[in-house]
């Protein structure tokens, strides 16, 4: 019995001197600070890890020439790219990041990059991007890789959020879609347009007007879409109060509830996921769908050519369909603010502090992987739009395929891209994605489901922000 | 010579013990590892506001925040519903599958062991997407169709509060039975057909030699599924993460799915390790009530 409780012990002694360990690292690293580095010519050997999901259908493909190309231009330091899914890309990422060992760069969204922030483990690359680089850049979407003071990575592309509508079923509708694609439209004109989609067939909707993807957190999107054109770009006005609690939001609630109760959109709207609302859109189930991304013009044609090949992998009783990029409609006399995505290559530390050599060699990483060639290459096969100047000059002797109207409509929506917001601290922005989390996206699943009013949202909305941001926090209008 | 004898036990007796705890260290060191280390490791976290480069000690912040959460008990509530509607039923299901087997001749009842199991070494991934298409609201969906065919309208099975539950409670029911039907079966096996026997000579009915033989002799397997069961249910995370996301209005927001969104969508490792340990006292005192009340007269 003596011996083993020695045994035990000793386990409980190793269990205890292991967590001890942990402890000591953690306490030790605490409150360390980036000093400042400057730009490095060094020419010792360095190796820069990147962590890089299928940014576009041939991206990965083209890894081992990126890494070449960029081993040649730079003969001391490698580029090692780990490949993700997009499914993976976010947990591989935070697993790394909460271990303290994240990869010199990761491909991620802007918005994600207060997260990373309150972390304290992105890269604060603002003294070490040249001038060169930063001029490289088109302003607007270089805003969005900002965060405070800092400047946390290269943008890749900015992408806008659009609707995307079938042609033929807008012109059989009378739809002037070109006349939309110049000047937009409000939310009744959009109502009314979507109405007269709505095809019935034995007393059974066949066709609907609208369709967009709610199901789970997708409703975050159709819900921050429409509110930019309804007059609250961002989750803070310009005070950084909290802009859902404006009047503006309960009637925008009650416009797209209206939507449901037309019969225009489907009563079965929470259920609908990305993949079924495309799917509707290739089967001539809707007449126009949300949210749409350029490269959906790309997709569209696709599934036409295998139409056209009739071999059995266009998607089961999809029609040939004409991608046609629509802007999200305005509410209440609002201003056009169209909803942008800029993803990039994002910067990373680890527990470690980076040396400056390191540092400049992240940069130089990050910037070749988000401009010239790559970028030109990356964004073609997206059909996004080219931000660096770079870009725009590799890309100019790359041929696409791609319709004149549907690049002057996107041209016309990043016209009005909503600004970045690196003014909205970080500490504000968790709290504002807690918000949206934990009662927005359940209310308005609540709402779209038919289950709650729109009301009912709105004073749920308002109490947890004013428990939140406090009763001189949020908007009163 | 008697002392040599004795001296040489004595040895031998050493050496059996040092190797004894030779073998157990190899267990003993996997546990401390892999078992002990993250328990006791979460503990610390969950008193600390967790950050890789640096962490605060918050002493029971994370402990009082969560008891005072709303959201923790309505998913501590869904999980106690889904709990209670799912494991009597699935035990149930399990046992009757299994009664129904054990006639069957040896190649018919490996088949139908074999299809009941293979739901459980299958991707749950991949049943689930089979069962977003069962659940389908519009008109393609089989439980649309389904109730169409009966004059009913269609059903917003995963995207309306009222039947959200009740879809991933049925989606619990039909599917999963694989391993309890082989303990059950097992256990069945082990039955003596002379109790069987008696029985029939005293003109026992089929339900009489379940009520009085076979759930008695199966109380032990019983007891373990439901433990186990209960276990897992409270734990339940992956039907909730890819069939609702815990919608809508988080009326299948379940325990497991809400520590997950606090440790990796709001980063907040320390409430997460807190709800987890809450989570584990929760089960721990549920698993000795279950011993105490309905295992007091099982024998192993």
């Amino acid at each position: 019995m003596k011996r083993k409780m020695h045994v035990l012990a000793s386990v409980v002694a190793l269990t205890m001197a292991l967590t001890a360990c942990g402890g000591k690292t953690e306490s030790n690293t605490a409150g360390t600070s980036t000093p400042a580095a400057s730009a490095s010519t060094s020419t010792a050997k360095d190796t820069i890890t990147a962590l890089l999901p299928p940014v576009s259908p041939n991206y990965q493909k083209t890894f081992e020439q990126i890494a070449k190309d960029f081993n040649a231009a730079n003969p001391n330091l490698t580029l090692k790219i780990e490949p993700a899914s997009w499914e993976d890309m976010t947990q591989k990422l935070d697993t790394q990041v909460n271990a303290g060992s994240p990869p010199d760069i990761a491909f991620i969204g802007s918005e994600g990059i207060s997260k990373y922030v309150q972390q304290g483990m992105v890269l604060d690359i603002t003294d070490t991007a040249t001038k060169e680089m930063v001029a490289d850049y088109d302003k607007a979407p270089l805003e969005y890789m900002k965060n405070g003071k800092g400047l946390y990575g290269f943008p890749a592309y900015m992408e806008v959020h659009a609707l995307g509508g079938n042609k033929a079923y807008l012109e059989k509708a009378g739809i002037d879609w070109k006349k939309v694609q110049q000047n937009g439209w409000t939310f009744e004109e959009f109502r009314e347009a979507i109405k007269k989609g709505v095809i019935k067939e034995n007393g059974q909707t066949s066709t609907y007007g609208f369709v967009f993807a709610t199901k789970g957190v997708a409703a975050k999107d159709y819900l921050g879409i429409m509110a930019k054109n309804a007059g609250m770009p961002a989750p803070f006005d310009k005070d950084l109060k909290y802009a859902y609690t404006s009047k503006n939001y309960l009637g925008l609630l009650k416009n797209l509830r209206q939507l449901i109760d037309d019969g225009s959109m489907p009563k079965e709207l929470s259920s609908v996921d990305a993949g079924k609302r495309w799917n509707m859109f290739l089967t001539g189930q809707t007449m126009i769908t949300g949210k749409g991304l350029a490269t959906f013009e790309n997709s569209a044609k696709a599934n036409n050519a295998k139409i056209t090949a009739n071999d059995g992998s266009a998607v089961k009783g999809s029609i040939p369909v004409d991608y046609i990029v629509l802007p999200a409609p305005t509410f209440q006399g609002a201003k056009p603010s169209s909803s942008t995505v800029v993803d990039g290559y994002v910067t990373f530390r680890g527990k470690k502090e980076p040396t400056a050599e390191h540092k400049a060699n992240v940069v130089k990483a990050a910037y070749f992987l988000a401009s010239g060639k790559v970028a030109a290459t990356t964004n073609n096969d997206l059909f996004a739009a080219h931000i660096t100047q770079s870009g725009k000059k590799a890309a100019e002797s790359m041929k696409i395929d791609r319709s004149a109207d549907n690049v002057i409509a996107v041209d016309n929506m990043l016209k009005n891209a909503t600004p970045a917001r690196p003014d909205i601290p970080s500490d504000l922005g968790a709290k504002a994605i807690k918000l949206e989390t934990e009662v927005i996206v359940p209310k308005f699943q609540g709402l779209i489901a038919g289950e709650i009013t729109a009301e009912a949202m709105y004073e749920a909305v308002k109490t947890a922000a004013i428990a939140a941001f406090g009763d001189n926090g949020i908007v009163k209008d | 010579m008697a002392n040599i004898a004795g001296s040489i036990k004595r040895r031998r007796i050493k050496g059996e013990g040092a190797w004894g705890y030779a073998f157990i260290a190899v267990a003993l060191v996997a546990f401390a590892m892999f078992t002990a280390y993250p328990v006791v490791s979460a503990f610390m976290i969950s008193l600390q506001e967790y950050k890789p480069l640096g962490s605060t000690y918050v002493g029971l912040d994370n402990y009082t925040n969560s008891l005072k959460d709303a959201l923790f008990w309505k998913a501590m509530g869904n999980t106690l519903l889904y709990t209670v509607l799912t494991v009597p039923v699935n035990l149930l299901l399990s046992m009757a599958i299994a009664i129904l087997i054990l006639p069957l001749r040896k190649k018919t009842q490996s088949f139908f062991k074999a299809v009941y199991y293979l739901p459980v070494v299958a991707s749950g991934v991949a049943l689930s997407v089979v069962w977003l298409w069962i659940f389908d609201p519009m008109e393609g969906g089989i439980f649309n169709q389904l109730i169409r065919f009966f004059g009913f309208s269609n059903q917003n099975w995963l995207g309306s509060s009222s039947t959200a539950m009740f879809s991933l409670v049925l989606m619990s029911w039909l599917s999963s039975h694989g391993t309890s039907i082989i303990i059950y079966l097992a256990g069945l096996l082990g039955i003596d057909d002379a109790y069987y026997e008696a029985a029939e000579l005293d003109g026992a009915n089929f339900f009489q030699k379940i009520r009085y033989i076979v759930i008695p002799a199966l109380k032990p397997a019983t007891l373990f599924l439901l433990v186990t069961g209960v276990i897992a249910s409270f734990q339940v995370f992956q039907n909730a993460y890819l069939m609702t996301g815990g919608g809508p209005n988080n009326a299948t927001t379940m325990v497991g799915l809400l520590i997950f969104n606090n440790a990796f969508t709001y980063f907040e490792f320390g409430k997460a390790a807190a709800q987890s340990l809450i989570l584990a006292v929760i089960i721990a005192g549920i698993s000795v009530i279950q011993f105490k009340y309905a295992g007091k007269d099982v024998e192993y």
